[in-house]
């Protein structure tokens, strides 16, 4: 009886916070699908989130207002390479840390848990001193190349390699296989979780940069989408309606990524957090 | 045990990423060091010249800098307790055998995805001043009209608790997930013994979820107050650090610095300070978290 | 799998490569140059795209090639590139920046390279705004106007006086009570809009003159060394109080939708030459533009906008000039002019400009500049942490904090800017 009282009671919790979490992002819809004088008149009331005379006006004006798409395939490009790379390499890593026994191997691991809390930020000016003089200025290489090794990635996948049974290695041992293959044949094909979410994370962190393209960028050409976004943000008349639709679409790549991986990424995150 | 006996094949595997940190992550810190006890401004023509821990004087001095660290303070103080009770408590109800619970976690997660800085221009809508803003709106809703408008991002008690509920919506999600993952981790035949003991809900949760969650707890707390000491972005969107200071932060202040004063040596001295508040923290806490594993 | 991967690994990193390498170009005969500019309203862009073809076309041996760069954050995006060595042929700025670039050794005197009828045609204004050292750094082709605009109708229902001229402009205290029974008139008791949801350099750019209405300053202009006792001194105390005490009494509308104006939800807003196009749109003949309130000293208003300049680094210094002179052709200043609505910089072109000619609306604003009522910002490399120190002030100012808290906090770091860097030398 009591079990009667508690599922309706679950729901009801789940239902509010579910509408509390997704209400923002009920106004950008919405927000997006309006005239941009009405965003935001009719916020404060019901009406924010339900556009009633619903067009794509906001769309269309942002595709003329600047070249979205290309800023996109700059941001798809960047984000594609720094994802790439970085699974390749810091995994390698990851693997390297867990797995092997090496001389350094505990000093070094220490630098990369200490480097972990450095942020871009604190680092931004001397960093971009270095990208100056190597003459990388305005490229995709600069966005790309000092994002690859990431602290983080590595520490993530080292616990979730720590904690993969043993036996499966040692067969591939026994068979000959060495160090590399071993890595690619064995630990590769059941890391997937690992990846999954060291992937969403990566992509989470870099989709939105803006800082550091803002100071090594100057041309359109190799700028990426949140620098586009200033231009609406920043110009006055502001209208909210273009600026709403920009972010649907900007977030578009990344929610679509999420829902595809999503039990995936649950799967890796729970392999690598309950670790600590 | 690792394996053995493969040493430099296992470097070469980390080098390419170990180069990657040490280049693009340990080299510039120690030239933000370096940079810390100079003078340096950008594109000056005048000389270098070394200053000592002049800039650190310097910004220890200055109320502004000293509100960032108060403000840091105050933000992970808050922040990090209410999203992980928060982020338990979702992940709790989440943690359930019944219809429909995978897309509700779908949709606790979906703020994370957003870019932080669409989320800080969508909560700057939000806490719009007047009647017609959003919360404001909300807030006279559940109190029956006794609430009067305020403008959020202006006011110095409220600037800083809206950036807070911004950043809260944002990423308890993450949060969750990882606390999920942990809950679903621990194994059923736990409970079954408790509830054999004759240990009821509070119990339970007392003595059996707690203490097998605490390594995920101390991870997500770990990864959460880093987060927090390097709050930017809705700093820079939704207040410019106003007013008064009341939302200015160690990053906001040490960006302002190097870039719009295009003072490069007190924005990196700042940068340092706030790498050795966290290095301490973070060293604070490994402790507090080994020191429990012994207890246990 | 792993072949797969193999694969995926090697093309990633010929792709890598092959983005390094994409920057050069081929190279043709003409010199192609450099030009950075703004990315400002749309309309402003769009016709200096056009400004780049037609420069284009019209000639052979020069290519310019344009590159538009978001206004925020503007001076530390060229700041950046100028570290880098990365700085274009040509490039346009705020104009009070000028001082610190030059100070830098960024920018080339323009002297020898603009032709002297190009110089003889420009306005006062823009000559004093580029003039630094004796020498010519930057050219506007337009400059601007600050006033305040106006609903006729609303204003005489509530009975305030319409001043048309500088000389005859509002007391601080008809302003006052001008702001006054407007309120009592309107329902939400906003009448004021002041262009809060604008940032940056507009703070300084709208409200300084305040200050120098009321015998205040930014600073000392005489040795530009000291802001104490100028920006934090009585004058300039009384005279953020007053515009403090606009906020305090509820008269400001926070304009989030930078819609206050053309919605009706005020009859008052302070701002620039560039919101005409859109005002008159919306009111036509019922929009009036009156003066900035006098505090004092006469009403005083803002100047100065973003001006042209050609960099030391540059190989074709010759070629840039020629669009620059290019670009301050009277047909070519005009349809600038037209699309942003503001002050054209030569005389030949005010004179056939239909907003700024003798019976023009907005004739105000080039009255303004060629009556001595503007004030251009403070001519030294110290400007960056001038601005930015005061407009820490305002926003401090604005959220009814203690005023002269605020502005000795502002003068204190100017002071310390200075100090730092030696008084600012000259360079030799």
């Amino acid at each position: 009886m009591k079990r009667r009282l508690i599922i309706p009671f679950t729901y009801l919790c789940l239902l509010l916070c579910a509408l509390l979490f997704i209400s923002p992002i009920g106004l950008l819809l919405a927000g997006s699908l309006k005239p941009d004088d009405l965003v935001l008149v009719e916020s404060g009331s019901w009406r924010a989130l339900w556009p009633a005379s619903a067009s794509l006006d906001n769309y269309r004006d942002v595709f003329s207002r600047v070249d979205f798409t290309h800023y996109l395939l700059n941001s798809l490009f960047i984000n594609g390479m720094i994802l790439g790379l970085g699974l390749l390499l810091n995994s390698i890593a990851g693997y390297a840390f867990a797995r092997l026994s090496w001389r350094g191997r505990g000093l070094l691991f220490n630098l990369v848990l200490a480097v972990m809390i450095i942020p871009l930020e604190a680092i931004a000016v001397p960093l971009f001193y270095i990208v100056s003089l190597l003459g990388w200025r305005d490229t995709y290489l600069v966005q790309i190349l000092p994002f690859i090794a990431n602290a983080f990635s590595i520490y993530l996948f080292y616990t979730y390699f720590i904690g993969m049974p043993r036996e499966l290695e040692e067969a591939a041992h026994i068979d000959g296989a060495g160090v590399v293959r071993t890595y690619f044949t064995i630990i590769l094909p059941n890391a997937k979780p690992v990846f999954a979410s060291v992937a969403i994370l990566t992509f989470l962190t870099q989709w939105g940069a803006f800082l550091w393209p803002l100071l090594v960028t100057s041309g359109e050409s190799v700028r990426p989408l949140p620098l586009a976004i200033a231009t609406f943000h920043g110009l006055p008349p502001l209208r909210w309606g273009d600026l709403f639709a920009f972010g649907v679409m900007m977030v578009l790549p990344i929610l679509s990524l999420f829902l595809l991986f999503q039990r995936l990424f649950v799967r890796g995150v729970a392999a690598t957090g309950i670790k600590g | 045990m690792p394996e053995e006996g493969r040493g430099p094949a296992a470097f070469l595997l980390s080098a390419p990423a170990l180069v990657g940190l040490l280049l693009f992550v340990l080299l510039p810190f120690l030239l933000a060091v370096a940079l810390s006890l100079t003078n340096l401004r950008l594109g000056s023509p005048l000389p270098l010249e070394w200053v000592g821990l002049e800039q650190y004087r310097r910004i220890l001095n200055d109320p502004s800098f000293l509100h960032a660290l108060i403000n840091n303070l105050l933000f992970v103080l808050t922040v990090v307790p209410v999203q992980t009770v928060l982020a338990l408590a979702m992940a709790m109800l989440l943690n359930q055998r019944l219809g429909a619970i995978a897309w509700f976690r779908v949709l606790f997660f979906m703020p994370v995805v957003f870019p932080l800085s669409l989320v800080a221009v969508v909560w700057v809508l939000i806490f719009a001043p007047g009647p017609d803003g959003p919360m404001n709106a909300l807030l006279e809703l559940i109190s029956f009209g006794a609430w009067t408008p305020r403008d959020f991002l202006h006011d110095e008690q409220l600037a800083l608790p809206a950036i807070m509920l911004t950043s809260i919506w944002q990423g308890t999600g993450f949060q969750m997930v990882v606390i999920l993952a942990g809950l679903q981790a621990i194994s059923a035949e736990l409970y079954e013994a408790a509830t054999i003991d004759g240990a009821g809900c509070w119990q339970r949760f007392w003595f059996v979820t707690l203490p097998q969650l605490r390594n995920t707890l101390i991870f997500v707390v770990l990864v959460t107050t880093i987060l927090a000491f390097r709050l930017f972005d809705q700093v820079q969107i939704m207040t410019q650090g106003g007013p008064h200071d009341a939302t200015t932060t160690i990053m906001f202040e040490a960006v302002q610095s190097a870039f719009a004063r295009q003072q490069i040596g007190s924005g990196a001295a700042m940068t340092v300070v706030m790498f050795l508040v966290v290095l301490l923290l973070s060293l604070l806490q490994r402790r507090i978290a080994s020191q429990e594993r012994e207890v246990s | 799998m792993g072949a797969k991967l193999r694969y995926l690994i090697i093309g990633l990193v010929l792709l890598l490569v092959g983005c390094g390498e994409q920057a050069g170009e081929q190279t043709s005969a003409a010199a192609v140059i450099e030009v950075w500019a703004h990315a400002g309203q749309a309309a402003e862009r769009q016709v200096l795209e056009r400004q780049a073809a037609r420069f284009n076309a019209s000639q052979k041996a020069i290519r310019v090639r344009l590159t538009f760069i978001p206004e925020q954050s503007y001076n530390a995006q060229i700041q950046a590139a100028a570290v880098a060595g990365d700085l274009p042929d040509a490039l346009e700025f705020d104009g009070p920046f000028l001082f610190n670039y030059v100070w830098q050794g960024h920018l080339q005197s323009l002297d020898g390279l603009l032709s002297e009828e190009t110089r003889q045609e420009l306005l006062p204004s823009i000559v004093s705004q580029g003039l630094y050292l004796g020498h010519f750094f930057g050219v506007g082709t337009f400059d601007s106007g600050l006033g305040l605009y106006a609903r006729r109708s609303v204003l005489e229902a509530a009975g305030v006086r319409i001043p048309a001229d500088p000389e005859d402009a509002w007391s601080i205290d008809e302003f006052s009570g001008a702001l006054e029974s407007l309120a009592s008139r309107d329902p939400d008791g906003m009448v004021l809009d002041l262009k809060l949801n604008y940032s940056g350099e507009w703070f300084t750019y709208a409200f300084s003159p305040l200050l120098q209405s009321a015998g205040g300053d930014l600073i000392d202009r005489v040795s530009y060394q000291t802001a104490n006792g100028v920006l934090n001194g009585p004058h300039a105390v009384a005279a953020m109080r007053k515009l403090q005490n606009w906020f305090v009494h509820g008269y400001v509308d926070p304009n989030v939708d930078d819609a206050a104006f053309i919605n009706g939800r005020v009859a008052l807003s302070w701002a620039g030459h560039w919101e005409y196009p859109r005002y008159a749109a919306a009111f036509g003949d019922d929009l009036a533009l009156l003066p900035l309130p006098d505090l004092g000293r006469g009403s005083r208003t803002g100047q100065g906008s973003w001006v042209w300049g050609i960099t030391r680094h540059s190989g074709n210094q010759q070629a840039a000039a020629r669009f620059l002179e290019f670009l301050l052709e009277p047909e070519e200043v005009l349809a600038m002019a037209a699309a942003n609505g503001a002050v054209p910089a030569t005389r030949p072109a005010i004179e056939r400009s239909p907003l700024y000619g003798a019976s023009g609306a907005l004739r105000l604003f080039s009255r303004q500049l060629q009556g001595g009522f503007s004030v251009p910002r403070p001519k030294t490399p110290a400007y960056p942490v001038i601005t930015s120190a005061f407009q820490q002030a305002i926003a401090d100012i604005r959220n009814e904090g203690d005023i002269q808290a605020a502005l000795d906090k502002a003068a204190a770091a100017i002071e310390q800017d200075i100090h730092d860097n030696k008084g600012y030398p000259l360079p030799d």
